[in-house]
């Protein structure tokens, strides 16, 4: 066995890491990644998951729910550990003062990388290499980070921004026995198998647009869509009341097309007639309003195309946004949802935010094994 | 001269993705993030002074020298 999953939804941390220990066994782990809900107190868990594995890299993040192979979870702790037979090499950067040197942080830990493999950013492999990376959810720099990260490689680098539990107070990452606040973690893979990317939402796009002709990037805030207050420009688009827009959110997103897949930006709130965003959207931005299609069955064939692609997969690490769990949660779908990952070993968790080139929203984001 | 932004686009994809049409589809979605879409320009798109300067910043960014391709100014 190259890759071994194991959860637990005991109380106490000390009873979770016996949980976990349990299902592990003696796996002999080259990297561990793991989930917890915000319910545990984060430093104690960040060392007591980097004590299990000593030799091993261990990171991960707090979540807004836990996905484990088959099951959508609840304040638990979810984990995925992988030998060396999946993992051939993988060094970990933490990113730290997000919100101010951010972009700094980039470079530094690129810098990392490059003395570790031996390899510039710009020339490595892109089918030999893949990235993952686990924002403070609450920092709201995932943008600007990003946007950096992929200026200076072309190797693919997918994650979430960590949860708690949609109380909107305190996210952290982890990263080699530590949990961070206004930071994030890059994580640079050279796997031994092939590998493939995953990233899914579940919408048609309508014939609406909206153009982005007035907007505060800075608090991912739209004063205006085709000149006229973002949230009445909206309404009209939806075909709907002033007071009635904001409960289409989540049904009507919008977004940036390119080559007819959306880049979705969900809006968040409706503030003074502008509409808050939960990413950035520039000025100038030509949008499409957006409708929800089945999570469910998007979902499947999402993944059955990558399997027919790579000929099977073996494992997925899940980055699912915290919007989709919430609608499968409406509408009863959670168990569902879960299933489709029954004969996959999988881990992942209901984000505050997905990575895939960009920060987008209502999108899972995948990296799978073959 | 009209199409300069369009080159000045060509030479950043081109120069990126070494021939790999996976890393210039990425490079067009990084463009597109950043506010340029490729497929708006045109060789005969005009030379709008703020959209080059904004292009000529994005190529340093990427590494790229902008004004390095076969057209040459």
């Amino acid at each position: 066995m190259n890759i071994i999953t194991a959860y637990s939804t005991q109380d106490n941390i000390e009873n979770v890491v016996k949980d976990i220990k349990q299902q592990m066994g003696d796996f002999d782990a080259k990297m561990v990644i793991f989930f917890a809900s915000s319910k545990f107190d984060p430093q104690n868990i960040a060392t007591q998951m980097q004590n299990m594995f000593t030799t091993a890299s261990v990171f991960g993040s707090t979540t807004a729910g836990e996905i484990i192979s088959g099951k959508m979870l609840k304040n638990s702790v979810v984990a995925m550990a992988f030998n060396s037979n999946i993992i051939g090499d993988v060094k970990v950067e933490v990113i730290e003062n997000l919100t101010d040197k951010g972009v700094e942080g980039v470079e530094i830990a690129y810098t990392a990388f490059e003395k570790y493999f031996g390899h510039s950013m710009q020339a490595l492999d892109v089918d030999k290499y893949v990235g993952m990376v686990l924002f403070d959810g609450l920092s709201g720099a995932e943008e600007r980070i990003l946007d950096r990260m992929g200026d200076l490689t072309d190797v693919r680098f997918v994650g979430g921004s960590a949860g708690d539990d949609l109380k909107f107070e305190k996210t952290y990452v982890y990263a080699n026995g530590n949990a961070y606040q206004n930071a994030a973690i890059l994580v640079l893979l050279k796997p031994s198998i092939n590998f493939g990317l995953i990233k899914t939402q579940s919408f048609c796009q309508l014939s609406q647009k909206l153009v982005a002709t007035k907007v505060n990037e800075e608090n991912r805030t739209v004063l205006e869509f085709n000149h006229k207050p973002a949230a009445k420009a909206y309404a009209e688009a939806i075909g709907t009341s002033l007071e009635e827009a904001s409960n289409h959110f989540m049904h009507n997103p919008i977004g940036l097309m390119i080559d007819d897949e959306p880049y979705v930006r969900s809006p968040m709130q409706i503030k003074d007639e502008h509409v808050i965003f939960y990413c950035n959207v520039l000025e100038g931005a030509e949008l499409a309003l957006l409708e929800a299609t089945d999570i469910i069955a998007d979902t499947k064939q999402a993944i059955k195309d990558k399997e027919k692609e790579m000929g099977s997969i073996s494992a997925i690490i899940n980055f699912h946004c915290i919007l989709r769990t919430l609608e499968l949660e409406q509408k009863g779908l959670m168990q569902e949802y879960g299933q489709i990952f029954a004969d996959i070993p999988t881990v992942g968790f209901s984000t505050y935010g997905e990575a895939y080139i960009g920060h987008i929203n209502q999108t899972a984001t995948m990296l799978v094994f073959e | 001269m009209p199409g300069k932004i369009k080159k000045m686009i060509d030479t950043i994809i081109q120069q990126r993705s070494r021939g790999s049409s996976i890393i210039a589809n990425t490079i067009k979605v990084k463009l597109i993030l950043k506010g340029i879409n490729p497929d708006v320009f045109t060789s005969q798109s005009d030379d709008n002074p703020l959209i080059i300067k904004r292009v000529e910043k994005i190529g340093r960014d990427f590494g790229v020298n902008v004004n390095r391709h076969s057209g040459g100014y």
